[in-house]
């Protein structure tokens, strides 16, 4: 049974494969697999639901004229969160933008109501007021559940790196939430 | 650890609003078309240019032809003058030896 469903799987091209073969629908598909994953990296960066909709379009219309260079869907994946960080960060540099407007954060979809809304809320905030790549990373670590290694190759830092930023930012978190409890 | 978990929980993954790949496609779709029209735009200017060039080189054989011509009537006028002044030469020289 087990040898079966590989070469099933094979049969089935994915919606990567047929959306670089031309396929329109296929990629419509493919937007609708990562969507979720990009919006909310630029969502829970800016803080701000129209910015992340506009860096999420950009992104997928960036998939869209580099879907020749992928080469699995693992790397489209991987090419979308790298993309997104960085586009992200740049943004942000280029504009000095420090989007901390949480006015429509609580118009969540009804089916993920948070178990405590305004601890949400604050903790988004204060992630928001995180320095750029710290900001990055623990969206990466937390949203994504990324290790270390695996968010160095998408912001291009070394792991130590990565790791000293993420325990900085956990450090300003809890010294932020003991401070105003 | 609390902390980190209630990261993960803040910072869980969302939808965008309904309709986004609609947005995108309709966006490549967008950017596509005008693509087009640069394309017909750019073949549209090398053709005005083609003609444009084309008419500039006419005109300039057109005007080397003209100038050819009047250059030529000259040069018959100055050859017939030339030799109406001889022939005078020669009418005063045959008179003076007459005499």
């Amino acid at each position: 049974m087990t040898a079966i469903v590989p070469e099933a799987l094979h049969q089935f091209p994915t919606a990567f494969t047929r959306a670089r073969e031309g396929d329109h629908d296929a990629f419509a598909e493919l937007i609708e697999q990562h969507e979720a994953m990009v919006y909310s990296l630029a969502w829970n960066f800016f803080g701000d639901r129209s910015r992340a909709e506009e860096v999420a379009q950009d992104v997928f219309l960036q998939l869209y004229r580099h879907l020749d260079n992928l080469e699995s869907d693992a790397h489209v994946l991987f090419w979308l969160r790298q993309v997104t960080t960085r586009r992200c960060i740049d943004l942000t540099r280029r504009s000095k933008l420090k989007a901390v407007s949480l006015d429509d954060a609580g118009d969540l979809p009804a089916a993920h109501k948070p178990a405590d809304p305004l601890l949400d809320r604050r903790l988004k905030r204060l992630v928001q007021e995180l320095p750029d790549a710290q900001r990055a990373i623990v969206t990466l670590r937390y949203q994504e559940d990324l290790d270390p290694s695996e968010i160095c190759r998408i912001v291009g830092m070394p792991v130590n790196t990565v790791k000293s930023h993420l325990h900085r930012a956990l450090q300003s978190l809890r010294r932020k939430l003991e401070k105003h409890p | 650890m609390s902390l980190e978990n209630d990261l993960r929980n803040a910072l869980r993954r969302e939808s965008p609003p309904a309709g986004f790949a609609s947005r995108v496609l309709q966006r490549i779709e967008h950017e596509r078309a005008p693509k087009r029209n640069r394309w017909w735009r750019a073949v549209a200017a090398s053709v005005t240019l083609t003609a444009i060039l084309g008419g500039w080189a006419a005109h300039t054989i057109h005007e080397r032809r003209e100038g050819e011509r009047a250059r030529e009537q000259v040069l018959l006028a100055l050859k017939i003058a030339g030799e109406k002044v001889r022939y005078a030469q020669q009418e005063v020289r045959t008179i003076g030896t007459n005499e």
